[in-house]
């Protein structure tokens, strides 16, 4: 069972985080090799960091450094204390590798059971896991969080759609765990079965993850698939899911801070910004013990807010990820997020959130091209329309981004559907 | 009234194969056709002999798909036709012709169409071909 000790005053939430900050540094600079090299190098001493506005002293940690240390250079506890190893798929070089203590594990299921908790589960539900299991922490990590919950769970990991319908149908799923795109495409392939998801299944709860969504694939996620749609944050990184988690108001992530700290930098200088700017998030593992992160450049972009909640959770929130720094688009030198393009699709009638973002270079010049899949139930016999409707998105996405994009729109059901991430951008520019 | 079915399809070959194969593999006869393009998709405008069948097979087939109520007309009498629409304001958005003699149009008052044209003495159809 989880106990509801995660429900604190943030000024006791500020000093765990400056007492657990205190502990970590003195740990990572006894255990791992990497790390006091780091301090010693940045002529930094355990004792310099006394609260959390000592932070910033430190150099940040960031991805090459997990990877330049591959396999296990980056651990702060000799390997025999290690229960775990997750990897990340390494589609250039090495991949990452994550390692876990007995106690990470507990810890990692405690915040996932949380996260379940404060979208309204409860341990009389039954938690379909249909992300990955295996290396993917995603699987996994719910899989644990929802059993410390007491809930019931049916590890289906992904693919094998069909049988996924039937479990849900026949197990009685009341909680679904995917990814957003999946969720989808389940209501959809639901829907191919002679099934009226919201009316034939009994799913409260949605918990979507993995890939940046938007307020309009909530809308359609609650339209077709489940009562509520909430958005979960992870990266293996930092444990997997389970790191921020958005709570019945759905104003944001609960991030939490009793195991996280939390900053937002200017990508480009490395500067800490104060609450309320956009910027990467950075964070610090407090609690782990296996393969803590000091200051661990997420490449997520996000919002801090650190106002108390609506429903109470003083643990500060992060704004939906508006992108990834490395999924940021230099498009003529404008940044673009497709998070920001998925937006607008929402906001617009007769279009799906189906939709793939296409670079070309013509000459000197980038050229972004939209390609949207057309609503099923767009309906109308006249050209006109159509072209309208390209016009209208042509311009919004004007408006909005500052640059010229065109739009291809496209027929229902063309865009090749993705059971993990989708695959929403091609670049073909040669540089 | 006539039921026309128009389908939104990308502009590229293969489409429109696609298509017409789903309709002739349900044994469904195209009766006229009408394509109108703009760049990288159109709109296939068709009249069929079974409505039911064609709209449900479309559908199945994930299609955008929208039916439109038309008219049919004598190919004969087209000038005479136009002119009697045209001199009670009535405007034809669309026109294509069928292969029995007569004509599918959309026009944007279909009861004022239909009173002005019987008037003049000129065919209506009530059936397709």
């Amino acid at each position: 069972m989880i106990t509801k000790s995660y429900i604190m005053p943030r000024s006791e939430i500020l000093e765990l985080q400056s007492r657990r900050l205190r502990s970590l540094v003195r740990n990572v600079y006894e255990g791992s090799p990497f790390y006091r090299k780091r301090l010693d190098d940045a002529g930094i001493t355990p004792e310099d960091i006394r609260s959390k506005d000592d932070l910033r002293r430190i150099p940040f940690t960031t991805k090459s450094d997990l990877r330049d240390n591959y396999p296990l250079g980056m651990l702060s506890t000799p390997k025999s204390n290690l229960v775990r190893l997750h990897a990340s798929s390494g589609t250039t070089g090495n991949p990452t590798v994550v390692a876990y203590t007995l106690r990470d594990i507990d810890n990692w299921a405690e915040l996932n059971a949380r996260c379940l908790e404060i979208a309204g589960a409860t341990s009389a539900d039954v938690v379909q896991v249909a992300y990955g299991y295996g290396l993917f922490t995603g699987g996994l990590g719910l899989h644990y969080g929802a059993e410390k919950l007491g809930a019931k769970v049916i590890p289906a990991s992904t693919g094998s759609t069909k049988r996924q319908i039937k479990l849900m149908k026949d197990l009685g799923t009341t909680v679904i765990c995917c990814t957003p795109s999946y969720g989808l495409f389940l209501a959809e392939s639901a829907r191919e079965e002679g099934l009226d998801p919201k009316e034939d299944l009994r799913l409260r709860i949605g918990v979507f993850g993995a890939e940046p969504w938007s307020e309009m694939t909530r809308k359609l996620l609650e339209e077709e698939l489940v009562e509520s749609a909430h958005d979960i944050y992870g990266m293996s990184e930092l444990n997997g899911p389970g790191v921020a988690m958005e709570c019945r108001a759905k104003k944001g992530l609960h991030i939490w801070e009793d195991h996280y700290i939390v900053e937002i930098i200017d990508p480009t200088t490395g500067e800490v910004l104060p609450p309320g700017e956009k910027g990467e998030m950075a964070v610090t593992t407090i609690m782990k013990e296996g393969m803590p992160l000091l200051r661990y450049r997420t490449r997520d972009m996000t919002i801090l807010n650190e106002e108390v909640c609506e429903c109470g959770l003083s643990h500060a929130r992060i704004m939906r990820i508006i992108g990834r720094t490395d999924d940021m688009l230099k498009i003529r030198g404008i940044c673009v997020f497709p998070s920001q393009i998925e937006e607008i699709l929402a906001s617009m009638e007769n279009v799906t959130p189906h939709y793939q973002l296409v670079i070309n270079r013509d000459g000197p010049m980038d050229k972004l091209m939209v390609r949207v899949e057309i609503s099923e139930d767009f309906k109308t016999d006249r050209l006109t329309d159509i072209v309208d409707l390209q016009r209208r998105l042509e311009n919004q996405l004007r408006d909005t981004l500052s640059i010229n994009a065109s739009v291809e729109l496209l027929e229902p059901k063309t865009i090749p559907r993705s059971e993990g991430k989708a695959q929403r951008i091609v670049d073909m520019r040669k540089i | 009234m006539i039921k026309q079915f128009s389908v939104f399809l990308e502009n590229s070959p293969g489409r429109l194969a696609n298509l017409m194969g789903i309709l002739e593999k349900n044994g469904i006869k195209v009766l006229a056709m009408g394509i109108a393009e703009a760049g990288n998709y159109g709109i296939v405008r068709m009249i069929v002999d079974n409505d039911e069948k064609a709209f449900d097979m479309m559908r199945k087939e994930n299609m955008s798909v929208n039916q439109a109520e038309v008219l049919i007309i004598e190919l004969e009498r087209l000038a005479n036709a136009v002119k009697t629409l045209s001199v009670v304001g009535v405007n034809i958005d669309y026109a294509y012709t069928m292969d029995c003699g007569r004509a599918v149009i959309k026009v944007n008052n279909e009861e004022k169409a239909i009173k002005a044209l019987s008037e003049a003495g000129l065919k209506v159809y009530p059936t397709k071909c």
